[in-house]
């Protein structure tokens, strides 16, 4: 089995589910995943392709060791080289090889987290995880806690809404393993997120269930503070340019939601031309089994409306794939913004009450107090952290725009394409002059 | 030939003295229209090719005249039906024109206004008088096999426009026939308003129909049709079900890709209320959503353009029944003829037991003979004699009834062979136009995809 030729990305992997042992439960169960004693060539090359980086202390977990798809870890070695951005990227985090996992209390799927690193937070430059979903929502709840002035990215919807769908369906996994993806790497992208502590535990743990069950071990002195305002403040008015904010929002999640709605009619109107063709095309192959001379022309019609739909239904797929579950993911984020907004305000109305509360103190001392002083920091420091997330927010939002709107018109040109190519091809075979009499 | 019906020479044209060549006509052949495809040929005279050319005789004269029609125009018309209710109804303007030899061109020699009721008494005139040839077909009587968005209203102007080009083709079709164009009731209903219908009554060919249940009996119970004919029947039964099936479902299609486009149209109104709240993004998602307008609304051609074809197939669709129509006439003949014989032979038979006194099988005659006594000579005498009458009047019958099944056969199967050609070649071209017309849809998206995925760029 690992003997064979990379074959990329395998979402399987060639090893059976019910083989695999539980990838949480230890190190030793990384590689025993390997199967047999002999390491096979890629593997071997693997290792002397970057041997420095490979040696190994106690207990790392080092990619590419355990897995056969060493292709990728050829690739991700290529990604550290590659200076696209003209940044200095130091971390590098990747979402693949989704599993299956039979337990007898439950069924889940594991995705493989692989981090490269060359920071100083890292000990290894290297690792490779397992995680499930829940590990991922832990993950944000943590986050969430411990930066709240900070935009956390959202999550894939946790339940599958239309419960018709399969979550073991390879079109699901696929689809949640390039949202974790994205999620990973928006904090990856991040320059106060990505240095969170629970996130270098998300990516290097190898027992992560032992250190959820510590509690919160290290925690940011930020986080704690602001983690204790209560709710009970009112704020009179928020400043304009989070007013701004706050509706700017409102319209993008219901436009979002609007065009969620249109692409999804038009997803399902398509089907329901599909379904139609599907009937259409072969009328034309009963009608070409009774014809002399233009038995020939009738089949090709026949044969053309059938790659046109084999093109419409990639179509489908693809927008169903790769379209929706973006725009989804932003109304979400949209959402999850609006609640930090509230967060701010709350901040915002504590130190503006306190503020009041001396004031009406009637007081000679000038003095600001040092409880005040902290609010009005906490405060500042709040907008601040969101002012900057926001740019970087629009900045990011209009790339991930443009990416999925011109892929958006680009697979409707690669179909538009496809049927123009059978059309086109069939019209030499609709001219031809017969050879003998019909 | 005593039995034969008055116009011999209206009913059994002989075999065409020139080749036939190709005889077709395409739909579009109004007169100042463009129509690459059609090709007439006017049979005698294979130099010429125009649009929508006919041969006629004309009235004075039995030489041969070329001719356009076109059916140019629709009009809605109120008048008094028969029982004096008043009834709206379309009448059509059927322009004819003689085009000169030497110049090619075309002066106006008749126009007059007929309604769809006249075209199918001309038409059942036709198949009474030309049973061996396949009689081309009218355009629908009530829209059928529409699309939502169609509508079903036989005065729906799309509707009625459409069945003026179909009128216009039945007309060219006939015209373009080496053996229809020279009947004089089609020539005096392009030429003699008032007073045609009274005429075609005269010829009184309703009276010659068959009736349609002496035909239903001769299918069952004719013993040796010409296999070829029973091949040809089956044949128009499937196509007449296949191109209703797919007639159908083509409907369906037209129906489901209309509602993809005009979906599409949504996101012109809603990228511009979102381009209101964006900056950088604003004017790209504006002008996207620009060219998803027009995406939406260039399905109107489209769909329209695409009736044409179904149009096409619709004619080929009724062209079966015309095909069932010779064939059942063959049936009958073949029914007609076997019966004649089966009655000469028992006749023959009578006639040779009374002549010897044999009574070979059990009859009536031979039961009261027994019970009533024997007749006497003269009798017999006289019986025979009756009988070899009968013999001789029978088999003259049968030999003509023979000649003429022949000459049926014979004739038939070259008009069948002759629409062999005609349904090849026009529904490849068909075909064709249909590929066509798709192959501009995918370039129209295409196109209007490519400047949507500019706009987007510049997001």
């Amino acid at each position: 089995m690992s003997g064979g030729p990379p074959k990329g990305l395998p979402s399987t992997g060639p090893h059976s589910l019910l083989d695999m042992p539980h990838p949480l439960a230890g190190s030793s169960s990384e590689e025993a995943v390997g199967g047999d004693s002999t390491p096979s060539p890629d593997l071997l090359m693997a290792r002397s392709f970057g041997d420095k980086d490979l040696i190994l202390p106690n207990g790392g977990t080092p990619a590419g060791t355990s897995s056969p798809a060493s292709s990728s870890s050829l690739l991700n070695r290529l990604q550290l080289d590659d200076d696209i951005d003209g940044e200095t990227r130091d971390l590098f985090v990747t979402v693949d090889d989704p599993k299956k996992h039979v337990c007898t209390m439950e069924t889940y799927i594991t995705y493989r987290i692989t981090t490269k690193s060359t920071r100083v937070e890292f000990d290894l430059p290297e690792y490779s995880v397992r995680r499930r979903y829940q590990d991922f929502d832990w993950l944000r709840n943590k986050l969430e806690e411990s930066q709240p002035t900070h935009l956390i990215p959202p999550l894939p919807e946790k339940f599958v809404v239309k419960g018709v769908v399969d979550r073991f369906s390879e079109e699901f996994v696929e689809t949640r393993r390039k949202a974790l993806d994205k999620f990973l790497k928006r904090i990856t992208d991040h320059p106060v997120l990505s240095f969170n502590e629970h996130f270098n535990v998300f990516l290097t743990a190898k027992d992560l269930n032992a250190y959820k069950r510590q509690g919160m071990a290290l925690l940011s002195r930020v986080g704690e503070s602001v983690k204790h305002v209560t709710g009970g403040y009112k704020l009179r008015s928020r400043p304009l340019e989070f007013a701004a904010i706050g509706d700017y929002l409102d319209t993008f999640a219901l436009k979002l939601g609007t065009i969620d709605r249109i692409a999804q009619r038009i997803i399902k109107e398509e089907i329901e031309y599909l379904v139609e063709l599907r009937e259409y095309g072969p009328v034309y192959s009963t009608w070409s089994a009774l014809e002399g001379e233009l038995a020939e022309p009738l089949e090709g019609v026949s044969a053309c409306i059938g790659n046109c739909s084999t093109a419409l239904e990639e179509l489908t797929d693809d927008m169903t794939e790769d379209f929706l579950p973006v725009l989804r993911e932003y109304i979400l984020y949209s959402d999850s913004m609006k609640s930090v907004l509230k967060k701010r305000d709350q901040v915002q109305a504590e130190y503006e009450a306190k503020l009041e509360a001396v004031a009406l103190r009637k007081e000679d001392r000038p003095k600001v107090p040092a409880d005040v002083e902290k609010c009005q920091d906490r405060m500042e420091c709040f907008n601040a952290d969101l002012k900057a997330d926001m740019e970087r927010w629009q900045s990011n939002k209009r790339q991930d725009f443009r990416q999925l709107l011109m892929g958006m018109a680009d697979k409707n040109i690669q179909y538009y394409e496809k049927c123009l190519m059978a059309w086109e091809s069939i019209i030499p075979l609709l001219q031809e002059k017969p050879e003998a009499n019909a | 030939m005593e039995q034969a019906p008055p116009d011999l020479e209206r009913q059994w044209q002989p075999a065409p003295l020139e080749p036939l060549g190709h005889t077709d006509a395409g739909l579009q052949a109004a007169v100042g229209e463009e129509a690459e495809g059609s090709r007439d040929e006017v049979p005698g005279d294979g130099t010429e090719h125009a649009l929508g050319l006919g041969v006629l005789m004309t009235e004075n004269n039995f030489g041969l005249k070329k001719i356009e029609i076109s059916v140019s125009e629709a009009e809605k018309r109120t008048g008094r039906n028969a029982m004096n209710m008043q009834e709206t109804y379309t009448a059509y303007l059927i322009e004819t024109r003689s085009v000169e030899h030497t110049d090619g061109q075309s002066v106006l020699t008749d126009s007059l206004w007929r309604r769809y009721s006249e075209f199918e008494l001309l038409r059942n005139y036709l198949l009474v008088y030309y049973p061996h040839i396949v009689v081309p077909p009218l355009p629908e009587k009530r829209a059928e096999f529409v699309w939502h968005k169609l509508s079903a209203d036989n005065m729906d102007p799309d509707f009625v426009e459409r069945r003026r080009i179909g009128l216009e083709n039945f007309l060219l079709r006939v015209a373009s026939h080496p053996i229809l164009c020279r009947d004089k009731i089609f020539y005096l209903f392009l030429t003699q308003e008032g007073n045609w219908k009274e005429t075609v009554n005269e010829t009184g060919f309703q009276l010659k129909a068959d009736s349609r249940l002496k035909a239903l009996n001769a299918t069952f119970r004719v013993k040796n049709p010409d296999k070829r004919f029973t091949e040809l029947k089956h044949y128009s039964d499937e196509l007449q079900s296949v191109i209703s099936h797919l007639l159908r479902v083509r409907a369906r299609v037209a129906d489901r890709l209309y509602g993809v486009y005009k979906v599409h149209g949504n996101y012109g109104r809603v990228f511009s209320e979102w381009s209101a709240i964006e900056k950088e993004m604003g004017d790209g998602l504006q002008s996207a959503g620009h060219h998803m307008d027009v995406y939406a609304s260039s399905i109107d051609d489209i769909l329209e353009d695409e009736e044409h074809y179904a149009d096409q197939l619709k004619e080929y669709l009724f062209y079966a029944e015309a095909l069932r129509a010779v064939c059942r006439k063959h049936e009958l003949m073949q029914y007609d003829l076997e019966m004649a014989a089966q009655d000469l032979a028992s006749k023959k038979q009578q006639c040779e037991e009374l002549a010897t006194g044999t009574v070979r099988t059990f009859s009536l005659k031979g039961m009261t003979t027994k019970l009533f006594g024997q007749e006497t000579p003269e009798q017999r005498e006289a019986r025979i004699k009756v009988l070899e009458e009968q013999i001789n009047e029978g088999e003259q019958q049968l030999k003509s009834k023979n000649l003429e099944g022949r000459e049926f056969v014979k004739n038939a199967w070259a008009d069948i062979e002759r629409f062999k050609e005609q349904k090849n070649h026009d529904l490849k071209e068909a075909l064709i136009s249909y590929a066509v017309m798709q192959i501009s849809m995918c370039k129209k998206g295409i196109q209007v995809w490519t400047n949507a995925k500019e706009c987007f760029s510049k997001m």
